[in-house]
């Protein structure tokens, strides 16, 4: 009785009233007015095309590192080091792009062998979070925050370094790259359909990849009881390698379109954060590849929608931040409290 | 392992809770007038019923009140409103991709221009990109790119936009006037010069202050150039990323440690004023100067020799008023400080603002020295080498602003790498 | 302390799993709880322990009723719960774990502690270093320190869970002493089993169960046929031994020598042959376990060699065993054995080959529905394997096993089933050592099992290994005495 759907579907409901709950304490403490803040978030996401391209901008790099994420996770593997990858792969991205820009190669194939290096970029840098985990017994987050930084200095040198525009070298990134090695746009918008097209092609297989396939339900065993699915005759480190690895090429195409469709450029900060953010949709949807794909849309959404807050209301627009966190938060403590309940 | 990783998770989120929680909390005092002002003027609509209005946006990079280069922007767009008739700001703040995925600074400034505004401020070099491709998108906004150099004709990465205006403020004067109150204040002949990342822009400033501190050194202090040891240290960014960056802190400890005794920061953030105090707190006889903002000296007043700061309002309120009369050109601005008193805020570009910590002798020199340079007084003249010896000018020669902008090394006298 | 149950109810869904129980319990008195698994002693356990709440009813102790909110509720009242899984925390030293629980400061006592865990220790006759890790004990030697420590804590009223399953003879021996003395002393003591004969030796008074109802109680002296009839509701008997037909040699070992961080055994020739049954015998951690796991390919030995059907395997790694139709069933069959959270269609398209990438939905459900038939296993398709019980547990990893092997290791094999689970699983067993050759190799506490189902024993003493003795020639006196040290001149002579 107490295990339903529906009685579920009640408790997520309740958590998600919490935690706006919550935040409008946050924003009355703060002596702002809730509801304006709410609505100008909506206003500022869904409110024109114009704006809701620009959520889906934001969405598709998302998605990409959520679908990586939840093979990790199905996995049980925690792989924080997503930022660094998303970074490698924007770099391997911008380095084959730098390689083929001016050679007569069809625009259309130097973009298509961009993305592969980003996926490849990305891939290599989490197999090296996963050999650490592996052969050096370093746990996949500790490993995966110093390949971060690792990852950040080495985007950072690249930039100011080897490939700093003429001139001074910027913080504003390397020389933007032509526009006929853009991802082609959305006329009117900077969106391009092939970038979204790419993030839901990439969460469709996740989703099958994890629920149909052997490789899918093997990768579970490995996440849920290693030992046992040793026995199973499951490899259990090559399993949990390669699932490094899928993340990898995820958070690497994540970069790519970054540097392919949004940026056109290799910038200081081109993984945006969207790894930890990833982290906690994934938390939040807990870990089932159905529901990332909305709620990774709700999110872009809060990110773009909050940028009305500074401009019109003056308040801080870290709020998205706090409503996201608040939601995972009580999602998580819901849920704890939903498992009390059906055990006992 | 289980409980572990639940742990890790509930403490992530714990933390990434703080961190936003800490933001509003810190900015409650402004939001509180604005808030209520806000429903009252929806900006874009009511627009035509004044005709006086001009409403302009601001695109900072980082928080309005980050105690540095934003918040002097910031200052400077309240000054704007103060003193232009009708003049409105929008602004957005931390205009950068780790605080707000999936934006760019253009996306902004086309939202700043839905809500009415006609002009837009890009104030920071990661915006150069997107403030080109904003300019051009839409020629009837006017945009100003700070420190940028995109509309300087005779520069490097000419490009031509009608509505673009680019002002940057010769802070190479700020910097010598340090320079030259850290040589006299010096006991051991040592200047350490806290580097950020090296790029023509932070070369040219280090530069500047060893030459201000040389001629002080020689003309006031009465001493031999070669005894005078001039050394950077690049962290390698404008701020500490820890694992990314040197630590500044360390940096400015092992100056302090192997004899020097005053240290130039050249990075965003303070921590040479704060590791002078903590050293003068030992007992060791150290200074320092800060960077950038005009309060810096607050956090170590006993030790802080004085900050080089800009002051961008006077230029910002001549470009909106032109934007406003019509009368705006596309130009390239390199602002000197106002002579007759370089901390005028309605005039100076870059002004200096002595420190506690500056002796009256020193004070007075100092003093000297700015008259000087108002006098004509030009140190970016020959004969001058660079590091590694090849000439940057002959004997007698001047440089030329693209010489000085686009310096290519550390001149001959200065420790430290050029590139 | 007397201990009443009055009108006692609980649901899990459909199940009804406490129906309308009442008992009472009268102090200094050994309470045997009878019922075959699943029959509804845990569930009526935890509520009197504070693990779970039933739905109505009510619990007195000493005439007064009580609400036990948990378990650390429960112990204030004085019940302690000793669970068949025993519930420690493993990355602790002996001392902390005994520690936990305590009410009182926030800097406990360690010394004062440490001492009266000696003093209880020496009192039970067991040897548990109290700077051990627990996860270094055994099964055995958890359960002694879950006892010390709930007596510690002030526990009136001691329920045992299936307490006898995972300790040797001896250990049961002393046990049973101590729970005597202990009534003796007016502590109240519910022990909950299987085993009849455990029961009717020490018990002075016996309620049955079955399907969640109180089926009736009976004090001494016990009909063992009424009891069995009671728990099954038809009688039951061992089956006898199945004839001993060995084939051709399965696994060879030459000259083995194994190290784990407590022991070593040296120097071990066996030959196993296809058809044959060989059980371990031997205290908790005499060496059985790695042997086993040595056999396995899960602990590589420091010298010899091994092979399995002439192939020499030696420091191979388990899946070339497992290619080679090994299988191992590890003891803790949710932590090592089971994937929680995995649904029984998920472990047995795991265990089988795969066919392709995607897997066939329809066709792994036909497969399930199929082994839960085969193997009486009580659960669907798409039950958690956490969801079933011990019993079922086992059945499904014994489903789990492929067709064909040549060699199945198992741990014990039958630890908490009822006696029906146990025959069944011993059936299938047979058959699978008749039908496909396969030999087995299985390590139990219960030496009846042993001898009962064994062809030839090894017996495991610190290290020391017997030789193969035949299991028609040695009694269970014989092997108790083996397993305690005793009597080994005369064997190797």
């Amino acid at each position: 009785m107490r295990n339903n759907k529906w009685f579920n579907l009640g408790v997520q409901l309740a958590a998600v009233i919490l935690a706006l709950l919550f935040v409008t304490v946050i924003l009355l403490l703060v002596k702002a007015p809730p509801l304006a803040a709410f609505q100008n978030i909506m206003i500022g996401s869904v409110g024109s095309w114009a704006k809701f391209s620009d959520v889906l901008i934001s969405f598709v790099p998302l998605l990409l590192v959520t679908s990586g994420l939840l093979v990790t996770f199905a996995a049980g593997l925690w792989n924080i080091g997503i930022e660094g990858q998303i970074t490698l792969g924007a770099i391997f991205a911008t380095w084959m792009m730098r390689t083929l820009q001016d050679s007569t190669l069809p625009p259309a194939l130097i973009i298509i062998l961009t993305i592969l290096a980003g996926m490849f970029g990305g891939a290599i840098w989490a197999a090296l979070a996963g050999a650490l985990k592996t052969f050096g017994g370093v746990n996949e987050i500790f490993g995966g925050l110093g390949l971060n930084f690792v990852a950040t200095a080495l985007n950072i040198w690249l930039i100011f370094g080897p490939w700093k525009r003429p001139g001074v070298a910027s913080m504003s990134g390397t020389v933007p790259f032509d526009v006929k090695l853009w991802l082609p746009m959305i006329p009117d918008t900077r969106l391009s359909a092939w970038a979204l097209g790419i993030a839901i092609v990439g969460i469709i297989v996740t989703y099958f990849l994890l629920q149909g396939t052997y490789f899918g339900l093997r990768l579970k065993a490995v996440g849920k009881n290693t030992h046992a699915a040793y026995l199973l005759g499951i490899p259990t480190w090559q399993y949990m390698m390669v699932s490094f690895a899928l993340c990898g090429v995820f958070a690497g195409l994540a970069g790519a379109m970054q540097v392919t469709a949004v940026y056109h450029r290799l910038i200081p900060s081109i993984s945006s954060g969207y790894g930890y953010l990833g982290l906690m949709v994934a938390m939040l949807v807990n870990y089932q590849a159905a529901w990332a794909a909305p709620v990774a849309l709700f999110f872009a959404a809060l990110n773009i929608g909050s940028i009305q807050l500074p401009v019109v209301l003056k308040l801080d627009s870290t709020l998205a931040g706090v409503l996201q966190g608040a939601l995972v938060l009580f999602v998580l403590l819901a849920d704890g409290v939903r498992q009390r309940f059906v055990k006992k | 392992m289980r409980h572990l990783t639940k742990l890790f998770s509930v403490l992530l989120l714990a933390a990434v809770l703080l961190s936003a929680c800490g933001a509003p909390a810190a900015t409650e005092a402004p939001a509180q007038p604005a808030a209520t002002e806000a429903p009252a003027q929806p900006a874009a609509t009511e627009a035509p019923a004044q005709p006086a209005e001009f409403v302009f946006g601001l695109l900072m990079v980082g928080p309005y009140n980050d105690h540095g280069w934003s918040q002097a922007h910031y200052e400077a767009g309240l000054y704007v409103e103060k003193n232009v008739p009708g003049a409105k700001m929008v602004y957005a703040d931390k205009v950068n991709p780790a605080d707000r995925p999936g934006t760019t600074p253009a996306q902004l400034a086309e939202d700043l221009v839905s809500k009415g505004a006609k002009l837009v401020i890009f104030n920071s070099d990661d915006m150069k990109d997107s403030a080109t491709e904003f300019a051009k998108a839409h020629s009837d906004v006017y945009v100003i790119m700070a420190s940028g150099d995109q509309v300087w004709k005779d520069g490097k990465a000419y490009t031509e936009m009608a509505n673009m205006t680019n002002i940057m403020g010769k802070m190479e004067y700020g910097k010598m006037m340090a320079g030259c109150a850290a040589a006299l204040t010096t006991q051991t002949g040592q200047i350490g010069f806290l580097g950020p990342l090296i790029n023509d822009e932070t070369r040219r400033l280090a530069a500047s202050a060893y030459l201000g501190a040389r001629y002080c050194w020689t003309n006031y202090a009465g001493k031999n150039a070669a005894d005078l040891k001039f050394k950077v240290t690049w962290i390698g960014f404008w701020f500490n990323i820890p694992g990314v960056t040197s630590d500044p802190t360390q940096v400015a400890d092992e100056f302090f440690n192997s004899g020097y005794d005053v240290v130039i920061s050249g990075i965003d953030t303070t921590e040479a004023v704060t590791e002078a105090k903590k050293f003068a707190g030992e007992g060791k006889k150290v200074w320092a100067l800060p960077y950038d903002y005009i309060g810096a000296c607050e956090e170590g007043k006993e030790i802080c020799l004085g900050v080089p700061f800009f002051n961008w309002g006077p230029a910002y309120v001549t470009a909106i008023k032109s934007a406003a009369d019509g009368s705006w050109t596309s130009q390239f601005l390199w602002n000197d400080p106002d002579w007759a008193n370089i901390n005028n805020p309605d005039s100076s570009a870059v002004g200096f603002q002595k420190g506690a910590a500056l002796s009256a002798d020193a004070a007075a020199n100092l003093d000297k020295f700015i008259g000087e340079l108002a006098g004509g007084l030009n140190l970016w003249k020959g004969p001058l080498k660079l590091q590694d010896g090849t000439e940057y000018l002959k004997d007698g020669e001047v440089a030329t602003d693209f010489q000085v902008w686009y310096l290519p090394k550390l001149v001959e006298g200065m420790d430290g790498a050029s590139e | 302390m007397q201990v009443e149950l009055r009108h006692i109810h609980k649901h899990f869904g459909a199940v009804h799993a406490s129906n309308d129980i009442n008992l009472t319990i009268p102090a200094g008195s050994i309470q045997g709880i009878l019922g075959e698994n699943g029959a509804g002693k845990s569930t009526l356990m935890k509520a009197l322990s504070g693990f779970i709440f039933a739905d109505s009813g009510e619990i007195l102790l000493d005439g007064k009723p009580v609400h036990i909110a948990s378990p650390a509720d429960a112990i204030n009242h004085g019940v302690g719960m000793l669970h068949q899984d025993p519930l420690d925390f493993p990355p602790m030293k002996v001392i902390d774990n005994f520690i936990l629980g305590r009410n009182g400061g926030l800097f406990p006592d360690r010394r004062t502690a440490a001492k009266e865990f000696k003093e209880l220790a020496v009192q039970f006759d067991f040897s548990i270093d109290p700077d051990a890790y627990v996860d270094m004990l055994t099964v055995g030697e958890r359960q002694q320190l879950e006892i010390l420590r709930l007596l510690w804590l002030g526990a009136r009223a001691l329920i045992l869970d299936e307490p006898t399953t995972g300790i040797s003879l001896p250990q049961k021996e002393k046990l049973f002493a101590t729970l005597k003395k202990l009534a003796a002393q007016g502590m109240t003591i519910i022990f909950v089993s299987h085993k009849l004969e455990d029961v009717e030796f020490l018990c002075n008074r016996v309620a049955v169960l079955r399907q969640g109802q109180l089926v009736g109680e009976m004090l001494p002296p016990f009909n063992v046929d009424k009891l069995v009839e009671m728990m099954f509701g038809k009688v039951v008997s061992f089956g006898g031994r199945y004839p001993l037909t060995p084939g051709a040699s399965t696994l060879h070992l030459e000259h083995i020598s194994l190290e784990d961080v407590r022991l070593q055994i040296r120097d071990v020739t066996l030959d196993v042959r296809a058809g044959e049954v060989i059980g371990l015998a031997g205290m908790e951690g005499s060496g059985q376990a790695t042997f086993l796991q040595a056999c396995a390919g899960l602990v590589r030995p420091v010298a010899g060699k091994l092979s399995i059907k002439g192939a020499d395997v030696t420091g191979q790694t388990h899946h070339v065993f497992k290619h080679k139709g090994v299988a191992y069933l590890p003891a803790a069959r949710l932590e090592q054995g089971l994937v929680p959270g995995l649904s029984l269609t998920e472990h047995f398209v795991l265990a089988e080959e795969t066919h392709g990438i995607f897997i066939n939905r329809d066709q792994a459900i036909r497969l399930a529905q199929d082994r839960i038939k085969t193997f009486n296993i009580k659960g669907t398709p798409v039950s958690t394997v956490e969801s079933l019980s011990g019993g079922n547990q086992q059945r499904a990893l014994l489903a789990l096993l492929r067709t064909p092997l040549s060699l199945i290791l198992l741990e014990h094999p039958t630890r908490g089933l009822d006696i029906e689970s146990t025959m069944y699983i011993w059936s299938k067993l047979k058959e699978r050592c008749a039908q496909d050759g396969a030999a087995i190799i299985f390590i139990s506490a219960d030496l009846d099992e042993v001898l009962q189902y064994s062809d030839r024993v090894l017996v495991f003493f610190t290290g020391k290994v017997s030789s193969p003795l035949d299991a028609e020639k040695v009694t269970v006196e014989q092997l108790g005495q083996l397993i305690g040290g005793k009597g080994w001149e005369a064997i190797h002579a």
